[in-house]
């Protein structure tokens, strides 16, 4: 069924109805490009009349020139493709990690109220105080870094999957038992499917939290990548250099979240 | 077969950390072979706890369950309806029918896939078999539920109150669709209801529960067996004789409850 009429079919108040529609689209859009040209106007304006002191707060135009000089002399897509990397494997790694156990924790009650208490201490703990142990057992470097990023995406991901799972409806359980269902049976047939929503929203949670986990690892342990660009920027005072690799960081992030975004409407459509 | 399915002396208790509470005390009743029996009470006397009973999910703390004289087990078929008909989002119309099939390995048996489309095709689903449950409208989900729970060709049918989700002018026409389909698919029927009504228009036998610990109060054969369908047997004379005989039993044990 396409839903493809011709507008002439339509009355004239819900062409009205459209087009206030279509214009509030437009406004919002407009408002929102707005903001963004008024905050990097005002930013490039107030520094180079120098109300500002761009040492402190660099500049637009020093950003865009500072991009440039590190993208072409090759370093700043080797810090991105480190950064991307860490993320990347430590986001699927916890999230596949965090799904696993949430499974387990759901098969089996017992383990559930066993394990109850440590889950809640995890949650709670900051996981950046566990950085000094981390260097130590498993090197400096870029393992160090990953194990950062799956600590901190695990615990939610395993909290807010069980939390989904326990959630279904005790009646579609009775239903698959009643038609000779037995747990494996359950698990794939109901409990993982009816999850899937839960799921794509804890993968949208990760993206922000794998970078969190990253470039906290990063400014612990770091010879290369973004956050030890921040980090390296700040030491030295070349705040341009700091800005720089804080812009390349909202568009990964950002790009990997429209990823996401894709891969759920893709998945939902089947 | 008189004794179809037999309930004998069935008790229950429930075990709490306070206390134990007996639900079902000594439920004894029987259900003929192609007979539909509607079992009504008080809320929250322990009509759902039955049908888990029969469907084996729970185990008696006394007396024993009867299929054929022998006493129901993992392997018995027996199909199981709820108030909502708990069709699965993320799978087609056709997918959600052979659901049962599936589970027991016979999604690929020639036999049992021909009877599936003779099911769909012959309560017009067939068309819609490749659509999704949230196409349908409400009496169509519920007939594809039906439809799923047939596939498996259980020896017995459980409703659990399998219309009150739906709204009044839907649920009359979905009970003569289901009345209907249960009736040419010759199957034996245990159903769980609060509504009289629609316990009279679709049953041969009515079993009344006391309030908890349950037990049976009354059994009221139902005879309006030549009037076709359930919207047509409440028009006749004799269903309100019906309703007030079974309302009388029903408000004597409410006001207990209130004493």
């Amino acid at each position: 069924m396409k839903k493809k009429r011709k507008l002439n079919n339509y009355s004239l108040e819900h062409k009205k109805y459209l087009k206030k529609i279509k214009v509030d689209k437009t406004t919002t859009l407009i408002a929102q490009i707005l903001i963004f040209c008024a905050i990097i106007g005002l930013w490039e304006l107030l520094t180079a009349t120098k109300v500002l002191d761009p040492f402190f707060l660099s500049s637009p135009s020093r950003i865009f020139v500072t991009l440039v000089d590190t993208f072409k002399n090759g370093n700043l897509l080797y810090h991105i493709g480190i950064t991307l990397y860490e993320t990347i494997v430590g986001f699927i790694l916890a999230t596949a990690l965090g799904t696993f156990i949430a499974i387990l924790l759901w098969w089996s009650n017992k383990l559930r109220n066993i394990l109850d208490p440590y889950i809640v201490v995890l949650n709670a703990l900051p996981k950046i105080a566990l950085g000094p142990v981390i260097i130590i057992w498993v090197g400096a470097g870029t393992p160090a870094i990953i194990t950062m990023c799956i600590l901190i995406c695990i615990v939610i991901t395993t909290l807010s999957m069980l939390s989904s799972f326990l959630s279904c409806d005790k009646d579609k359980i009775a239903l698959m038992k009643s038609m000779g269902a037995n747990k494996f049976q359950i698990l794939f047939k109901l409990i993982l499917p009816n999850s899937f929503g839960e799921f794509v929203s804890v993968l949208k949670i990760n993206v922000g939290m794998s970078w969190v986990g990253t470039i906290m690892g990063e400014y612990l342990v770091s010879k290369a990548g973004l956050g030890y660009l921040i980090v390296y920027g700040g030491q030295v005072f070349k705040l341009d250099l700091v800005m720089s690799s804080t812009v390349v960081l909202c568009f990964l992030a950002c790009l990997m979240y429209i990823l996401v975004g894709i891969l759920e409407r893709k998945v939902k459509r089947h | 077969m008189d004794n179809y399915l037999q309930l004998k002396d069935v008790s229950l208790s429930y075990h709490t950390k306070e206390k134990e509470v007996l639900a079902l005390d000594n439920i004894t009743f029987s259900v003929k072979k192609n007979e539909y029996l509607s079992i009504v009470g008080p809320s929250g006397c322990g009509k759902t706890t039955i049908l888990s009973l029969i469907a084996g999910l729970l185990k008696p703390s006394g007396g024993e369950v009867l299929l054929e004289n022998k006493p129901i087990d993992k392997n018995t078929t027996i199909g199981y309806m709820f108030q909502r008909d708990h069709l699965f989002e993320w799978r087609t119309i056709y997918k959600n029918v052979i659901l049962g099939l599936e589970l027991n390995g016979k999604s690929k048996d020639k036999e049992s896939i021909e009877r599936v489309d003779d099911l769909l095709k012959k309560y017009g689903l067939y068309d819609f078999k490749n659509s999704y449950p949230y196409q349908l409208s409400g009496g169509m989900r519920q007939r594809a539920a039906l439809i799923r729970t047939l596939a498996l060709q259980p020896k017995i049918l459980l409703l659990d109150e399998p219309f009150s989700a739906l709204d009044y002018q839907t649920k009359l026409s979905v009970c003569d669709d289901v009345h209907q389909i249960i009736t040419n698919e010759k199957q034996t029927v245990i159903a769980v209801t609060h509504d009289i009504s629609e316990a009279i228009s679709m049953s041969d036998r009515i079993v009344v529960l006391t309030n908890r610990p349950s037990k049976v109060k009354y059994i009221q054969d139902i005879k309006l067996q030549d009037i076709k369908t359930p919207l047509k047997r409440r028009e006749s004379t004799i269903f309100p004789k019906y309703f007030d005989l079974i309302w009388k039993e029903l408000s004597n044990e409410k006001k207990e409850e209130v004493k």
